[in-house]
Formats: structure tokens, sequence, C-alpha cells
């Protein structure tokens, strides 16, 4: 009897993916993470079934050090940590709809942003952000198509925003086809948050600092295509549009033919770098950013022990900025149910046409910013996950309530991802990030 | 424009059926990110000029600083 339960479980456990991929409509919206803006359609990892409610507990430490701080002017210290812990909780209502949430925080403390003040301690040096969106989605598995609806929000100190969503998905009869379409809009408000020696009041609070606005519209559009019984593409574009204020109010622009003095002459050196003796101006870039990149997905289950998932993306915007990003993961199924990967991403891009270092923009420039992100580097990330997901789970608890039949409730924890990353920037950018993901099912 | 003509001839390539498709649900075969990766992805939209179409974040809240 024994045997022959063993054996039903094993069976069920690798048909139960099968299932719920292979039915039209089943397949979830691809080139998709629930981790920004409102999820747009059902994303159930394969080690849980459809028709469970899943939990999804995220965690993690990042932290990055550099020499470039944009508050400086471009240079100075770029030191971050950030803790960013989340929750996605994906609710099946009935056999069609579904409704799914993601709830979570960024607990960060920056060095830069304390140079802002020239103190150590300011409001922005310890900020928290939090972050809500929430989805609903519904599904027609005979049509094979997908309709999604969803809307969030995101707050901290100097900035607020909410977004919209809406996204169709349309998979072919046999399961190997699927183009899905969604539209994002973001609409942001902006503490303008000036550097202290270019306040006009230096005391004043942050309710008499004045804001600005910020609209994304975001159209991404995703197809999908299984080629052979081992390999299968997407390719994806997402066309951005930015309007209104796309620079930091507290980015430091120093110029070289600058003749005003810098109202700042006091300097504690052993902290801070030592001004310079004009004044800087805050960073200035157009109210309008286009952004159009196209990407290709290829996964290949080369053997039953290693398989491959490539990614390239090439970018463009009309900041001038040229990127190209490839990435290379290898899963290796130690067990059946635990895999390594390793992963390897690397990063290319040409500076936008504002960029220019420190104390080498002229003070007729149009636009300028000294934000090393939008100068020319290369990136280099490397770095070893794993995940471990037993066939009958982890572990599993009882939670407070009664199932449908009317016995108590049991969650299960049925995988456990853990991950860590290297990255490193030509630019003298160092980060190092650990994240988890606890899956349970319910 | 390299990606254009890929993109045209994906579907003429062969049907699998629904119990051919044993490797393609693999977990590792789908075709997103993991959710474990969204700290990651998310850093990199703050850290690089470049970014969209990998699922990451366009738009929306900062936490960037």
């Amino acid at each position: 009897m024994k045997k022959l339960l063993a054996t039903l479980g094993i069976w069920s456990a690798l048909a139960a993916p099968a299932l719920a991929q292979t039915t039209p409509g089943t397949t979830q919206n691809p080139n998709r993470i629930d981790g920004y803006g409102a999820p747009v359609s059902p994303s159930v990892p394969v080690n849980r079934a459809a028709d469970e409610t899943t939990i999804d507990i995220i965690g993690g430490y990042y932290r990055q050090d550099g020499t470039h701080g944009a508050v400086e002017g471009g240079r100075g210290t770029e030191h971050l940590t950030d803790v960013p812990p989340a929750i996605i909780v994906n609710v099946p209502l009935d056999t069609v709809s579904r409704l799914t949430a993601n709830v979570g925080a960024d607990f960060y403390a920056s060095a830069s942003t304390d140079r802002i003040d020239f103190a150590l301690s300011t409001p922005s040096a310890h900020d928290t952000r939090f972050h809500g969106d929430f989805g609903y989605s519904r599904e027609h598995k005979y049509k094979g198509t997908i309709w999604g609806v969803g809307a969030g929000v995101s707050k901290e100190y100097d900035y607020f925003s909410v977004n919209g969503t809406g996204s169709f998905a349309k998979t072919s009869r046999d399961g190997n086809r699927q183009l899905s379409l969604a539209g994002h809009i973001f609409l942001d408000q902006v503490t303008l948050i000036t550097p202290i020696e270019l306040r006009t009041t230096p005391t004043r609070g942050k309710s008499e600092y004045g804001t600005d606005t910020r609209q994304t519209y975001n159209l991404t559009a995703t197809y999908s295509q299984v080629l052979t019984k081992r390999l299968q593409a997407a390719i994806s574009t997402e066309l951005v549009s930015q309007n209104g204020l796309l620079s930091t109010p507290f980015h430091r622009v120093y110029f070289y033919d600058s003749t005003t003095p810098n109202p700042v002459t006091s300097v504690d050196a052993a902290n801070f770098s030592s001004r310079v003796p004009t004044a800087p101006k805050t960073e200035l870039l157009p109210r309008s950013r286009f952004k159009y990149p196209i990407s290709l997905r290829l996964n290949y289950f080369a053997t039953d022990v290693v398989q491959i998932r490539a990614f390239y993306r090439l970018y463009n915007d009309n900041f001038g900025i040229t990127a190209h990003t490839a990435e290379l993961e290898l899963p290796v199924k130690v067990t059946p149910f635990f895999v390594l990967y390793p992963f390897y991403r690397y990063h290319t891009q040409t500076a936008a046409k504002y960029f220019a270092p420190f104390l080498q923009h002229s003070i007729s420039d149009e636009f300028y910013t000294s934000d090393y992100d939008l100068s020319d580097f290369s990136a280099n990330k490397v770095g070893l996950g794993l995940r471990y997901s037993p066939v009958y789970g982890i572990s599993r608890f009882h939670v407070p309530g009664q199932n449908a039949a009317g016995q108590p409730r049991i969650m299960r924890l049925k995988s456990l991802d853990l991950r860590y990353a290297h990255y490193q920037r030509s630019t003298n950018l160092v980060a190092n990030i650990v994240s988890f993901d606890l899956g349970f099912a319910l | 424009m390299v990606l254009l003509p890929l993109g045209a001839a994906l579907p003429s390539c062969v049907s699998v059926a629904a119990y051919q498709k044993v490797y393609l649900n693999d977990e590792d075969m789908k075709l997103s990110s993991k959710i474990v990766e969204t700290p990651e992805t998310n850093f990199e939209s703050y850290r690089e000029g470049a970014g969209g179409a990998n699922g990451g974040k366009v738009g929306g809240g900062c936490g960037c600083n």
C-alpha cells in the first residue's frame, strides 16, 4: 500500500505541472515578475497547484559602495544598504478569476543622501518605502484568454506614486504560442528637496519644499513560442514614455567655468569631500524621455541534469543611451528536487548625452547631470542560487480557520529559493545582494 | 531589427503536444524571471540608465538613493 501511495504521489507531482501549463490560457504572462506595479495575470509557480492560494515571502539584504555619488556632483560615497521584505499573495476566487496582492517595504540607509545637508543624520539618511499592488485577473480557458486589471501605490519621504494597469493575453489552442499585451500608467509626485546651499530658506520644512510630477506610460508586448520539446523562446518589447520631472532635485552639478561663489565654505574634511569655490546647480534633464528596449529569452532543456536559460536585451532611448545586456543561467539538478543555478550577467551602456563628470560641465550647457548611473560603463554580475522544493513540501503547520470540508487548515512550505549575487561596475561601484523566497501553499 | 525576422519565423515551428511537454513544464523552463530575482532586478533598474523588457521596474516609487 505504501508503495502504491508513493507511486501515486510521484505521478501526481509530475502530472500536476503538466496539466497546469498545457491547458490553453494557463501559461503565465512571460517576462513578468511580481516585483513592481500591479500583477497582471495569474502567476502560480510550477511547484504549486493552480487552485491553491500561494504565498511568497521575499527578503534579503543589499549593500553597495562606490565613489561617484551624484549628490556630491559625481564624487563622494555611494554607500547604500537596503532590506526589501515583501509578501506576494495569489488567491483563486473560483475556477476563472484570481486576486493577487504584493505588499512590501524597503528599509534603506543611504550615506550619499546625508550629503544633501552636509550632515551625518538627515531625514533621508534612513528612510522607508512602502508599496502595495493589487490585481484581479480572469481567465477563459476555452478561449485561451486572460484579462487583468490592477492598481498600486508607493510612498516614501520625498516620493509618492500611484499606478494602474490592464493586460490581455491570448494563448493558442495547442498552448504553444502566446501573445500578451500590458499597459501601465505611473503617476508620481516628487518633493523638491534641493541641496542645502541652493535653498532660499535653509531651515524650511518638508511642506515648504514644493513638488513636481512625473508620468510614465508603459506598453509591454511579449510573444512566446514553443520551438521544440526542449526549447522555447519569448520576444518582448517594453515601450516607455516618461514626462515631467526626470532629474533628481538634490543631485548637484559643478561647472568648470562658473563664477558664482559657493555659499558653503566650511567643510568637515574628515567626512566629506572638500567643496569647490564655485557654486553648484541642481541636476537638470529634459522633461520627456522615450525608451524602446527589445529582448529575447531562450530556455533549453539540454539534459536531464542541466538546463540553459539565456537572455539578451538591446536598449535605446532619446537620452542617447544604447545598451546591451546578456544573461546566462545554468540550472543543475543535483537531485530532482534540489537545483543549483550559477548565473552570469554582462551589461554595457553608452553615456547619456547630458552626462559629464565632476567639474566638466559648462555653465552654458542646456542640460546637465553627473549621475554615474547615466554614464558609460560596463557591469558584471555573477552569483549562485539554489532551490529546494521536495514533492511533499519542506514542512507543514496549522493555521487558523477551516477548509471547505470543515477540517483544520494546513499551510505548507513548498519551496525555498536562496540567491547570492556580486555586482561590479567599471565606474568603481560594487554591490552584493542576498535574497530568498519562501514559497507557501494553502 | 535582428530579432524581428526571428519573431516572424517563430509561428512556423513544430507543434508540441501537451503530453510531450514534460521538459517544457519544468520550473526552470518558465519564460520569466524568478520571484527571488525581484530585488536584484529592481536595483539594476536604479543603477543602470538602461532598463525595461526584462520584467523590471520602469516607473513608480524610488527607494533608490
